[in-house]
């Protein structure tokens, strides 16, 4: 399992600039519509400034896709003959998933790496507290191995890259709109509340603001407990599909 | 003396509807360089599948070193080594550092890893590019690295899916001089899947030849030659057509063991070539076919398919098939 993260760390010691590319939109949801929006003031954020609001959103919005594209180095790593080689090594069939999924959570963290400084140089104020501030990444780093197992669940019927690259979209931004990233939820129609009620994206999202920017830890345990709901659920539905990406 | 691989009445069937295997029966001593011979589509690549543990039979069975690939797949996984058809090393870190990813995999011990690494590197003849992105290496070199990393696990047996597909004829020599002193060192058995012919004859101890999921002939290959039965007189003819008459004229006389018709080809396998081809010569005349060439020789392995599955091994899908890895390659 750990052997997965290594072999990523090595492949972003190689090559960065998928993730210096994928930083570019978040970079300009904070930079420019956060300021923009909270001009306006038409959103409702409580006394804490919109930029400030919609921060720990964007950043999971990223680390999301970061996630559910990790799917396609899978349907990559299916064309070329790697799955079927590391399904006969002696490796668990399982720990192989996990691993893989968790090995996402690396790159995504270093997403959130180069997006937090932006978010300091604007003026964004987190709560300085270091453990707060790991505890986010560690937040963030779970939550992304949920995203990851969506994506392989995904990838286990997507023959190619091409058709994945068009789901991942469709996934992403259904769960950012209809998530508490960019207003609260209680300002949505009732339909799109319910529907963030189940959205895990919001629960990360929640976790995350109240570590980083709000300080008010208490929802935490509630978004924790969501967060390692969906974390399993997604880990056996990765495991069961992985056989059929195989096949 | 002990059996490396076995099936039994091994049938696969994809989709309810795809019969890839039908019905192969097989043993493999321990020890032997394995081939297994056969056009695209043909299983081969199935069968592998089925034995690594990747897959599951439809019905029958089979065992890895009596180990069932059904029930005991984590036994098997443990003392087998696979390379597959397609690429199986990852592209954008160096050799190096795939061998370092694959050493954790198989469970190498961090005290014994680095000299294991050392090992295959130089038994591969690739200590000067272990630094190197694999996206910069040849084919030839990213399936050495392959090997190198399958031999990492010291395995009892080495399954090759197609090891040299794709391969210009130098770096194929190359690879299979790694594999025979690879068999040498560890006296391990080799099974390996190809469409060359030239591979299966040079290379290994034993064949086996599967056409549409049916082993049609099994043993050596001088073996497999004599069961031609002597030597071949090719008739190339002009136009596509040789009747039945002429088949059956050619047939009844007493020095021709077989004829086969196959691509404006009149193979003919007669026992000592010199004393038949004047008669066969006049039994085409009387029939008005003309012949437009006439080539003589030994028996080859593709004689031997051409006599067992009634068809040349085709080179229509091994084009595709290649363009296809390059282009994988390429990508990375
Ligand atoms: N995963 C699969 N799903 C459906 N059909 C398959 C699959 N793999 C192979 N086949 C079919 O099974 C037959 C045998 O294929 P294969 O074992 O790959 O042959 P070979 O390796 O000899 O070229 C072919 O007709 C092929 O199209
Ligand atoms: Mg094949």
């Amino acid at each position: 399992m750990l052997v997965m993260i290594e072999l990523e760390l090595r492949r972003l010691k190689h090559d960065r600039t998928e993730i210096y590319s994928r930083a570019i939109q978040p970079i300009l949801w904070i930079v420019v519509y956060g300021p923009i929006m909270g001009g306006v003031k038409a959103i409702p954020t409580g006394d804490i400034p919109y930029t400030d609001f919609i921060t720990p959103g964007v950043l999971i919005q990223s680390t999301t896709f970061v996630s559910i594209f990790y799917g396609l180095t899978i349907v990559w790593e299916r064309e070329s003959g790697i799955l079927k080689k590391l399904l006969v090594t002696p490796a668990s069939r399982y720990a192989t998933v996990i691993g893989r999924s968790m090995a996402s959570g690396v790159r995504a963290i270093f997403q959130a790496l180069i997006i937090v400084p932006v978010a300091l140089l604007i003026g964004v104020k987190f709560v300085l507290n270091p453990l707060y501030f790991v505890s986010s990444l560690f937040i963030i780093f779970l939550a992304s191995g949920g995203f990851a197992a969506i994506s392989i669940f995904v990838a286990s019927f997507m023959k190619t890259r091409e058709r994945f690259m068009g789901i991942g979209q469709a996934i992403i931004m259904p769960l950012f709109f209809a998530s508490n990233a960019l207003y609260p939820v209680k300002i949505m129609p009732p339909l799109l509340q319910e529907f963030a009620l189940v959205n895990p994206m919001s629960y990360v999202v929640d976790a995350v603001r109240s570590l980083m920017i709000t300080g008010d830890l208490s929802n935490l345990p509630l978004d924790l407990v969501a967060i390692a709901i969906f974390d399993l659920v997604m880990f056996v539905i990765a495991s069961i599909s992985f056989r059929k990406i195989i096949e | 003396m002990e059996l490396a691989v076995e099936a039994r009445s091994l049938v696969k069937v994809y989709d309810g509807r795809i019969k890839a295997l039908d019905g192969v029966d097989l043993k493999v001593e321990m020890g032997k360089v394995f081939a297994l011979l056969g056009p695209n589509g043909a299983g081969k690549t199935t069968l592998m599948r089925i034995l690594t543990t990747q897959l599951k039979p439809t019905s029958g069975e089979a065992f890895v070193f009596n180990f069932d690939v059904v029930h005991h797949g984590s036994e098997i996984r443990r003392i087998v080594s696979y390379i597959p058809q397609e690429m199986s090393v990852w592209t954008d870190i160096s050799g190096y550092e795939n061998l370092l990813i694959y050493a954790k995999i198989y469970g190498i011990d961090s005290g014994s890893r680095e000299k294991a690494i050392e090992e295959v590197l130089r038994s591969m003849d690739m200590e000067g590019v272990k630094d190197n992105l694999v996206r910069t290496y040849s084919g030839g070199m990213v399936r050495r690295l392959e090997i190198a990393c399958a031999l990492l696990a010291k395995p009892k047996i080495l399954f090759l899916d197609e090891p040299t597909i794709g391969l210009d004829p130098s770096a194929r020599k190359a690879v299979w001089e790694k594999l025979t002193s690879f068999k040498k060192d560890f006296e391990a058995t080799v099974f390996f899947n190809t469409h060359y012919m030239d591979e299966a004859d040079l290379y290994s101890d034993e064949i086996a030849i599967i056409n549409k999921g049916k082993l049609v002939k099994l043993g050596s290959s001088e073996e497999l030659k004599h069961s031609v039965g002597g030597e071949v007189i090719v008739f190339g003819i002009n136009g596509n057509d040789v009747g039945e008459d002429v088949l059956e004229a050619v047939r009844s006389s007493s020095l021709v063991k077989d004829v086969i018709f196959h691509n404006s080809e009149l193979s003919v396998v007669v026992e000592n070539a010199e004393i038949a081809l004047p008669s066969i010569i006049d039994i085409l005349k009387g029939k008005g076919v003309p012949a437009k060439k006439i080539s003589m020789t030994k028996p080859t392995l593709d004689d031997v398919f051409l006599k067992y599955a009634g068809t040349r091994l085709d080179t229509i899908g091994r084009i595709s098939e290649v363009t296809q890895v390059r282009r994988m390659i390429r990508r990375g």
